[in-house]
């Protein structure tokens, strides 16, 4: 430890000790107790407490007093825990003060056992010490296990949690500590701690209440997440029929409980060879479960690599049934497309599909909820692996646009079932929204040209509506963009296929009226879905006919003078994007005089006139693509763009919007220089640079590039400084072998940049002399320790303040003194 | 789930809740219907972008308009703090702050919002900070009312916080100040104004670290009259262009503000100050005084410690910390009295210039949660975002006055809480109209016992006749059948005996239909009688009487007649 903190201590310890003493902040001995862990995980503990008896001395003072306050007693239990993790810790504690803290007749007798935080700490402070064979004993000898028993029904959610972790813990102890021999394998006998948690759990597993059950299922669900040793599966061929026997009741109890407990057992690699059992539990849960837990447990098993064939058909079939059923409802003669494909097999026998009826048609709650969960579980099975195999891709994509329209109203059925769906699901948000989403995972497959006419008509309706909500279309625009980007073509030919090229007619008068919506959210959206779709098809002379013979490049650049500042930003995006594939605005349209100005122009405006920073930073992000890109209207003249771009970007308050000024600034140097050199590239000769290097030189200082970078240095920002470090460092290498300068003391404006570094570096802010020369700047870069600042500012600029001496005086600064103040949070 | 934020005294996951206890496996948007927020503070909102963008809530939220317009200002500038100072990777981005914006449903005061068929949520005034609202929960004939932070005081820019008499289950309260009656705001006033023109006077210069909004636009309005009033030119700065964006979002949501703001808005917008300017970063080496709020407000990174750094050796100047500070921070160390600070480097900066505290929160105090409670009249109190210790003195207080039960459970502790609710049961039409032509009409005073079968069904409970909920269904009619056997002394055959019951009943019910059938027994309605010689003793005769449930009246009713004993026969 620390000898400062060691001074530290006793005071501290003193004043953890005085019940009159208030504590400033709840966090402190939280982090006081991190630290403590922090200490203990290196040095010895017994070595700790000899050395700073005052700790003792606390622990003992928490013993004998019995006003402490609730939180230093909780407090005092968990260090206690802390320090006996380690054997002969315990074995120094273990007298009295162990006891007397963790025993039958420590806190549970105290008044302040009422108060949950006590509780927790006893909890935890027990987790802690619970390390050892020794601490095992006195876990048993103690009584604690059966105070544990009773906290898993603690009031507090918190407690109740961690009791029952706590005995996963123990069982898991005792039985390492009951493993003999030199191989350390299990010998079938239970020990006597392990044996009384298994007792409780058989217990708990025939009550007739259901919370008792469900403490039980958690803790066994956790220990079979966690444990993986041969004792797991006589575990469970002990508790199997227990566990069975729960599925026979009416109702199920603990559910929820059940399905986890079975997904952990079926994951568990220590049970491989005893699953049978625990498939015939399954299946059974998979037929009397509700849909909505059967459909969890279905997900569960088909992500498992090793579940029967016959199992993941029954799952499978678990997961397919809530949309077969919505088809089915709304099937009309002659159906929509796919509706009767269901592969064979899944679906049959299934006999859970009444269930499925009922509870769908039951009520709206029931109905979303069951169609939101089965569309997340099937998006979310479709990308894996292991999902099954054929993947019903048509079906499914007809059950989705069936969903789609049902909930848009525009589908309509004949039978009472269909109607009770349609009425339930019309409007249905948070179904439109999953539907959505669900429909998106399957533009990944293969389809035919029929569906995908389907998909992209069910995807205009939703684009073009005036009652689909923002969120709606924000979800519909995605899916949109990801059926078009995926869209097949014919190979060897650069054109839309038909359903796009049909499709990308409607899209852009709706992304029209869509730019002009008076939600910001829809505005923004559309811009993004714009940015995106130009990113990719901006060479596709279909998607660029399409756009250019539309208002939207109009509207995308009128949108640079939003209200919004996130539109503000997209349009800034958007455009930028446009521009770059050259598809901006008409520059001699006369209603846009904007346009006209050029958009460099406008949105180097926005850059210096902007109050908000993300346009600003979108400004800086478009500048630096257009860049790399070569874009025509930087290419024109690079070095004014460079020089007209750092300039008001170094005045920008936005610290991210001068970092990325510093980006700008470094795609610029590695035009100029050539790549960074790697380390590791031994052999291969340096790629010459496209200019010579003092020529180079000169045009950064004409750009005051160097005066831009060395500026960002004395930055208060952190991140800044460190981006200008990373380039100066890679200014620096480029130019090491740049020889012939003079030494740095000898160039004017050197030595002042010099103490201008020095004094900052000594908390002062200083100014960097003006138009500096390449060899002064050359001769600065050099002498400059860029490598030491670069290590300095990796640190978190609150190191100093995390600090223990830190927290430590902090928490003596505050005894006696904070009393108002301690109330005012905001 | 009500609000959703963080600690700002922790830099690790502590400061965002733990959401695995809602679920471990699930998907957190099946196990809620939404979540509403009540204001744009951090400990109301900090965790709301993790919350939906990263561990993946995708349901609404709501809240009011301005918090919509204000909250990312404050996620944003939290998130750079994180970031800048931090060098956290594992943050969320402004891409996801408007992401999570982009969920949100913004409610209007007052207004209705149907969340889905069961439940509905509305909006009340709170006070406190611009857009912070108060919001009614309604499930069926329950409700709950939470509050957030609130303030039963009009103070210079916002009104004082209003429910009606909604007498909702259980009211959610914040308890902040449960132990305090507030000194006056003037008072604090006159003290703040005091302080900061003394230090000018000196020719000191005056560091206000403030919150991006909220706390500091209140500062600026009061300084700025002060200013004008005693026609001072000392400048008054505000860094990082938040004056316009204060300034935006006032005039944008002037509604919200309070009466005199509105009044005056039409003469003079209060936002747009005379005296106040954009501060530049060279303006902190300038001699001579000056005032300049700058942030953040905790003096742990940024422009505000960079301020401090330069001033903090001089004694003339002073520090004005208007809230709280966490631990580990630059202002939690200077509040606490430690004059010397270790900064990077092993430096030491020696603190002369004053540093001073001086709260302007805005929370109800105990007075005005005990107003607010009369104002709601709710069944229940729960007391939230206060300390045990003076939460315990408000319980009893509430529990004494108002005669309703007040709880106060700890972070994690469930209460459950009875209540009555009002069940609406549908009586088919059918069922009435059997009753009525039973005769008696119904009476106010005399409640009348209805037989009926109560059924559920979509949701909704109906009493219909039996027949009915048969047919509805589906479900085949049971057979109920009592039985009882009656001792008659009699030493006749068993048919002699039979007969003679037929002639007693026949007799004693003249409006049934008895009948004596070919295998001697005999029925009255569904009722059957049959005699039975007794296996022991020859003298006695078994009758054996069944009845259906429907006829359990008359059944009853025979069984006691029989049990009397048969008119002595005719010799």
């Amino acid at each position: 430890m620390d000898p400062e903190c060691s001074r530290l201590l006793p005071a501290l310890c003193a004043a953890l000790a005085d019940p009159r003493q208030p504590l400033a902040d709840d966090t402190c001995l939280e982090k006081l107790l991190d630290w403590f862990k922090t200490v203990t995980e290196a040095e010895s503990s017994l070595l700790l407490l000899q050395e700073n008896p005052a700790l003792v001395e606390l622990l003992s003072h928490v013993l004998k007093s019995q006003d402490m306050s609730s939180r230093v007693l909780s407090f005092s239990l968990r260090l206690a825990g802390t320090f006996a993790a380690q054997e002969d810790c315990f074995l120094y504690l273990q007298g009295e003060l162990l006891l007397g803290l963790f025993g039958e007749g420590g806190p549970q007798c105290w008044a302040a056992w009422s108060v949950p935080t006590v509780r927790s700490g006893w909890i935890q402070g027990l987790r802690s010490l619970a390390q050892h064979p020794c601490a095992l004993h006195f876990l048993a000898d103690s009584g604690a296990v059966d105070t544990i028993f009773s906290l898993q029904g603690d009031p507090s959610l918190f407690v109740a949690s961690a009791a029952s972790q706590l005995l996963v813990h123990t069982l898991a102890l005792s039985m390492q500590a009951g493993a003999t021999g030199c191989s350390g394998l299990w010998d079938g006998v239970w020990p006597a701690c392990a044996q009384k948690i298994m007792g409780h759990l058989e217990e708990s597993l025939q009550s007739t209440a259901a919370p008792q059950v469900t403490q039980a299922l958690n803790v066994l669900t956790s220990t079979f997440g966690r444990c993986h040793s041969p004792w797991t599966e006589t575990l469970w061929g002990q508790l199997c029929p227990l566990v069975a026997r729960l599925l026979e009741r009416t109702p199920i109890p603990a559910a929820h409980s059940l399905v986890d407990l079975l997904l952990s057992v079926a994951r568990s690699p220590a049970l491989s060879s005893s699953h049978g059992r625990l498939w015939e539990a399954v299946a059974q849960a998979l037929r009397c479960l509700s849909p909505m837990q059967a459909g969890s447990l279905a997900l569960g098993m088909l992500k498992l690599p090793h579940c029967p064939q016959a199992l993941r058909v029954q799952a499978f079939g678990v997961l397919l049934q809530p949309l077969a059923c919505v088809v089915k409802a709304t099937a009309q003669a002659p159906g929509p497309p796919g509706c009767s494909m269901w592969p064979p097999g899944w679906l049959d026998g299934a006999e859970g599909s009444s269930l499925t009826v009922d509870t769908l048609l039951s009520s709206k709650s029931a109905c979303v909820g069951i169609l939101c969960q089965t569309l997340a579980q099937l998006e979310e099975l479709q990308p894996l692996p292991q999902r099954p195999a054929p993947w019903p891709q048509e079906p499914l994509l007809g059950a989705a646009v069936t969903i789609l329209r049902l909930c848009h109203g525009s589908a309509t059925s004949s039978s009472s079932g269909g109607g009770r769906l349609c009425a339930t699901l019309a409007g249905c948000v948070r179904v439109q929204r999953a539907a959505l989403d669900f429909l998106g995972t399957l533009s990944q497959e293969t389809r035919s040209q029929e569906l995908e006419k389907e998909v992209f008509a069910v995807l205009s309706e939703y684009l073009g509506s005036p009652d689909s909500s923002p969120t709606v279309l924000k979800k519909a625009f995605q899916t949109t963009l990801r059926w078009l980007l995926s869209s097949p073509r014919t190979p060897g030919c650069p054109d839309l296929g038909p359903q796009p090229l049909l499709f990308l007619r409607e899209l852009f008068p709706v992304l029209q009226k869509r730019l002009c919506s008076p939600s910001w959210e829809v505005r923004d959206s559309v811009l993004e879905f714009l940015t995106q779709l130009s990113r990719h098809w901006g060479g596709q002379a279909d998607f660029r006919r399409a756009l250019l013979a539309s208002e939207v490049p109009t509207l995308t650049q009128q949108l640079l003078q939003d209200p919004e500042s996130y539109v503000r930003a997209s349009a800034v995006a958007a455009a930028g994007q446009l521009s770059s594939r050259g598809l901006q605005a008409a520059p001699d349209s006369p209603e846009h005089p904007q346009a006209q100005q050029g958009l460099l122009g406008e949105l180097l405006c926005i850059l210096s006139t902007d109050s908000e920073g993300f346009p600003r930073r979108a400004v800086v992000q478009v500048f630096t693509e257009w860049l790399r890109d070569g874009h025509a209207d930087v290419a024109r003249d690079t070095e004014w763009f460079i020089a007209t771009v750092l300039q008001v970007v170094s005045q920008d308050l936005d610290w991210e919007v001068r970092v990325q000024g510093l980006e700008l600034a470094q795609v610029f140097l590695v035009q100029r220089l050539g790549q960074p050199r790697c380390p590791y590239m031994v052999a291969l000769p340096e790629a010459a640079s496209a200019t010579p290097i003092p020529e180079v030189l000169q045009s950064l200082c004409r750009l005051r590039l160097f005066d831009f970078a060395f500026r960002a240095l004395l930055d208060c920002d952190r991140p800044v400084a460190q981006k200008a470090c990373e380039l100066l460092l890679f200014l620096k290498d480029k130019t090491a072998m740049c020889g012939g300068l003079q030494e740095a003391g000898d160039i004017p404006g050197s030595a002042s940049g010099q103490v201008t570094l020095q004094r900052w570096r000594a908390g002062e802010q200083g100014q960097l002399p003006g138009d500096l020369q390449p060899e002064a700047m050359l001769a600065l870069l050099r002498s400059t320790d860029l490598e030491g600042l670069q290590a300095r500012l990796a640190q978190s600029s609150d190191h100093m303040e995390k600090s223990p001496q830190s927290l430590l005086q902090d928490m003596l600064a505050t005894v006696g003194v904070l009393g108002e103040n301690e109330a005012d949070c905001y | 789930m009500l609000d959703c934020g963080m600690h700002m005294g922790f830099n690790d996951d502590r400061r965002f809740p733990d959401f695995s206890y809602i679920t471990q496996n699930g998907r957190l948007t099946d196990f809620l219907d939404c979540v509403i927020i009540s204001h744009f503070h951090l400990d109301h909102c900090g965790a709301l972008p993790y919350f939906s963008e990263m561990v993946g809530y995708d349901g609404p939220i709501y809240m009011t308009h301005p918090t919509q317009a204000i909250c990312p200002i404050l996620l944003e500038d939290y998130r750079k703090i994180a970031v800048d100072k931090k060098g956290e990777a594992n943050f969320f981005t402004s891409q996801m702050i408007k992401d999570c914006m982009k969920k949100v449903v913004a409610v209007h005061l007052h207004q209705t919002v149907q969340v889905d068929d069961e439940l509905e949520i509305k909006a009340y005034y709170a006070g406190h900070v611009l857009g912070a609202a108060m919001f009614q929960i309604k499930v069926g004939s329950e409700s709950v009312v939470y509050t957030g932070d609130y303030n039963m005081t009009p103070d210079r820019h916002l009104g004082a916080a209003w429910i009606d008499r909604c007498r909702p289950n259980l009211l959610i309260t914040e308890s902040t100040y449960a132990t305090t009656i507030r000194d006056s705001k003037r008072c604090r006033e006159r003290d703040f104004l005091k302080k900061v023109h003394e230090t000018v006077e000196r020719g000191g210069k005056v560091l206000i670290p403030v919150f991006a909004l909220g706390r500091a636009q209140e500062l600026c309005i009061l300084l700025e009259t002060f200013w004008e009033r005693m026609n001072l030119k000392v400048p008054i700065y505000f860094s990082t262009g938040l004056t316009e964006k204060a300034n935006h979002y006032y005039k944008l949501f002037i509604t919200w503000t309070n009466q005199k703001i509105r009044k005056t808005f039409v003469q003079r917008n209060m936002f747009e100050f005379k005296h106040i300017k954009a501060f530049d970063r060279a303006f902190a080496d300038n001699p001579g005084p000056m005032v300049v709020f700058a942030t953040p407000g905790m003096l742990h990174a940024g422009q505000s410690l960079q301020i401090f750094r330069k001033w903090a050796g001089n004694e003339k100047n002073m520090v004005i910390m208007p809230g709280y500070c966490v631990q580990g921070t630059v202002g939690h160390k200077i509040l606490s009295g430690q004059r010397k600070l270790e900064m990077e480097g092993r430096q030491v900066l020696e603190v002369k210039m004053q540093v001073e505290y001086m709260s302007f929160s805005a929370h109800a105090d105990a007075k005005g949660i005990m107003q607010l409670v009369g104002q709601a009249e709710p069944e229940n109190v729960l007391l939230v975002h206060g300390e045990a210790k003076k939460m315990e003195f408000l319980r009893q207080k509430i529990e004494q006055e108002f005669r309703v039960s007040c709880y106060m459970p700890a972070n994690g502790e469930t209460v459950t809480l009875p209540t009555s609710p009002n069940i609406p049961v549908g009586i088919s039409l059918g069922l009435l109209k059997r009753e009525m032509a039973q005769g008696l009409l119904p009476e106010t005073k005399k409640p009348r016992l209805l037989h009926g079968t109560l059924i559920m069904k979509d949701s909704n409970l109906r009493l219909v006749s039996s027949e009915q909920a048969l047919k509805e269904l589906g479900l085949a009619e049971h057979q109920l059948r009592f039985t009882c056997r009656v001792h008659l002394q009699d030493t006749r055959k068993e048919q002699e005996t039979a007969l003679r019951v037929y002639s007693h009943l026949k007799s004693t019910l003249k409006d049934h239909c008895v009948q004596h059938l070919p295998d001697g027994s005999v029925t009255v309605e569904s009722i059957l009688i049959q005699a039975a010689a007794h296996s022991e003793d020859p003298g006695t005769k078994v009758l054996l009487v069944s009845w259906t449930y429907q006829d359990e009246e008359l059944g009853s009713f025979l069984t006691a007649l029989l049990k009397k004993g048969l008119p002595q026969a005719p010799s």
